[in-house]
This record gives structure tokens, C-alpha cells and sequence, in this order.
């Protein structure tokens, strides 16, 4: 079961990191933990008022820590539309 | 009956409140739990309370927002309290 | 180890994780682990409109840490079933080394 995120290796994967970017890029490695290699990464950037916009970030490691969710994706199914980024994850929310 | 969790297994098959982070609180029928404090509620009442500030007036407004949930998993992580039955009110 | 062998008994049914974030998916339970990471197949973003930068995702991991709720098809659940598993994974120490797995 922990392998599940194997069948993704050398292919496009999207990794939505608890900080709530979104981030691009070939699944080179991986471990237990969901620490990841990711290749020829990019960060697909949100700001409200504008269009989304693509930064190169090149070879890219992860925390597993950080990361939120795993997924491939329909390269034509991405919004163009100005929307703000997504909301980050609170790991401790007020009482 | 010594530790804390044991209160707990007395609430099987029982409604319960609990209360989490983010100013949520449920109510519903406690069907599992583990040591992490993971549940399963059944029947769930889920509350979200939520305040905004008038603007014109500086007052504080308290919203409270209700939803049900048929069948509802609970991460352990963001239980602050759980009450057992009587004290649901 | 309850809500392991509890999620695999739902592997195959339509679930809907809501997320720290406030983000909520549905989809087919693939698979879980024991961190209650689960892997979603064929995800739908609840509200598309107020998360359309996800739109775009498929098959999706999810790790267990960021997970708020997920919410159960009640039909697919045994609750007596649940319970008695429930008291005997909490059983008081005196009886546990009888029930232990």
C-alpha cells in the first residue's frame, strides 16, 4: 500500500504541498515517507488578479512533511482563469 | 475504569460531543475510535462557528453554520475534546 | 490498526476526503495505508468554483496528516461490526493480551 504513489515514477506528477502550491514535475524518487525527487519542476503559480503563471525550478526535492497530496493530471484541464492560491493546511487551528 | 480512553469505550453506540480544532463541534453517534483519538460518528451534526466584524459598526458578528453527515471519519489530530452522552446538551 | 482494516473494507467505494484546508475530493478508494494515507481514483473537486486550481487532477494520493474528515457512504458500513471491533481494539490491558491481533 505504501507504494502506491510508485506507479508514478519517471511520469508528469502534480504534488500540492501544505503550503497550498502546486508544483509540476517527473517523479524521479520517492520513499516511505513521501520525501520526493521531482525533475524539470515547475511551480504552477496562483495570484488573484492575474493569470496563472509557470516558474521553472529545476531539480527539486520535498519533504514528505510538506507534502499534501500526489496526482497526475489532465495537462488541458488546468484553470487559466485569475484565481487566488490555493489555502494552506493549518495544522493547528485555534480552539 | 483509569485511564481517560476508557471513558471513551463507555460511549460506543452512544451520541457524543466533540469538539475540534478550527471552531467545529459534532455531535453524533460514536461507532469507533482508536488511541489517536480517530473516530467514526454516525447521524453527524457538524457546527463551524465563524465570527466577522461589521465594519461600520466595529461589532462582532457570530456566524454559525450547521451541516449532517450520514457517516462521518474523524482525524484523531483535530479532536480537542469529547464529551460522552448526558452531557451532550 | 481499527480504520485500516476499516478503509480496506471500502477500497472499490465512492468516499469524499475534506482536507485541513477546506478543500473537498471525491472518489474511488484505491488503496490506504497504515498513516490513513489513501489514494483516490477519478477525483472531482466539491465546489470546483472555489477551488478551480485543482480541477486538473485525476488519480490522487492523499496523505493522511492533511486529512480533516472523510466522509463514508453509510450503506457500506457494518456500525455493529465497527463497534465490537472497536471495544475489543480498546479493550482495558487486563484483556487485551487475550484479543490482541
Amino acid at each position: 500500500m505504501a507504494h502506491s504513489i510508485k506507479e508514478w515514477r519517471d511520469k508528469s506528477v502534480c504534488v500540492v504541498t501544505s503550503d497550498g502550491r502546486i508544483i509540476l514535475g517527473e517523479l524521479v524518487g520517492h520513499d516511505q515517507v513521501q520525501n520526493l525527487i521531482l525533475n524539470d519542476a515547475k511551480e504552477r503559480v496562483f495570484t488573484e488578479g492575474s493569470a496563472p503563471e509557470m516558474v521553472e525550478l529545476g531539480l527539486y526535492v520535498i519533504r514528505g512533511d510538506n507534502v499534501c497530496m500526489i496526482a497526475d493530471y489532465d495537462q488541458n484541464a488546468w484553470t487559466e482563469d485569475a484565481v487566488p492560491p490555493l489555502p494552506p493546511i493549518q495544522q493547528h487551528e485555534n480552539i | 475504569m483509569e485511564e481517560p480512553l476508557d471513558l471513551i469505550r463507555l460511549s460506543i453506540d452512544e451520541r457524543v460531543y466533540v469538539k475540534c480544532r478550527g471552531k467545529r463541534e459534532l455531535r453524533g453517534k460514536l461507532h469507533a475510535y482508536d488511541q489517536h483519538l480517530n473516530m467514526i460518528l454516525g447521524d453527524v451534526e457538524e457546527t463551524v462557528t465563524s465570527t466577522e466584524v461589521d465594519e461600520e459598526t466595529d461589532e462582532e458578528i457570530v456566524k454559525k453554520q450547521t451541516r449532517k453527515v450520514g457517516m462521518l471519519f474523524v482525524r484523531g489530530d483535530i479532536v480537542v475534546l469529547v464529551s460522552p452522552p448526558l452531557r451532550t446538551g | 490498526m481499527i480504520f485500516l482494516s476499516f478503509f480496506k473494507t471500502l477500497v472499490g467505494k465512492e468516499i469524499a476526503v475534506e482536507l485541513k484546508n477546506d478543500v473537498v475530493l471525491t472518489g474511488t478508494l484505491h488503496s490506504v495505508d497504515q498513516y490513513l494515507n489513501v489514494k483516490l481514483m477519478n477525483v472531482q473537486i466539491i465546489n470546483p468554483e472555489k477551488y478551480p486550481q485543482l480541477t486538473a487532477l485525476q488519480n490522487c494520493f492523499v496523505r493522511g496528516s492533511v486529512v480533516r474528515y472523510i466522509q463514508i457512504p453509510p450503506e457500506h458500513v457494518d456500525t455493529e461490526l465497527l463497534q465490537d471491533a472497536a471495544r475489543k481494539e480498546n479493550a482495558p490491558a487486563s484483556a487485551a493480551s487475550s484479543s490482541a491481533n
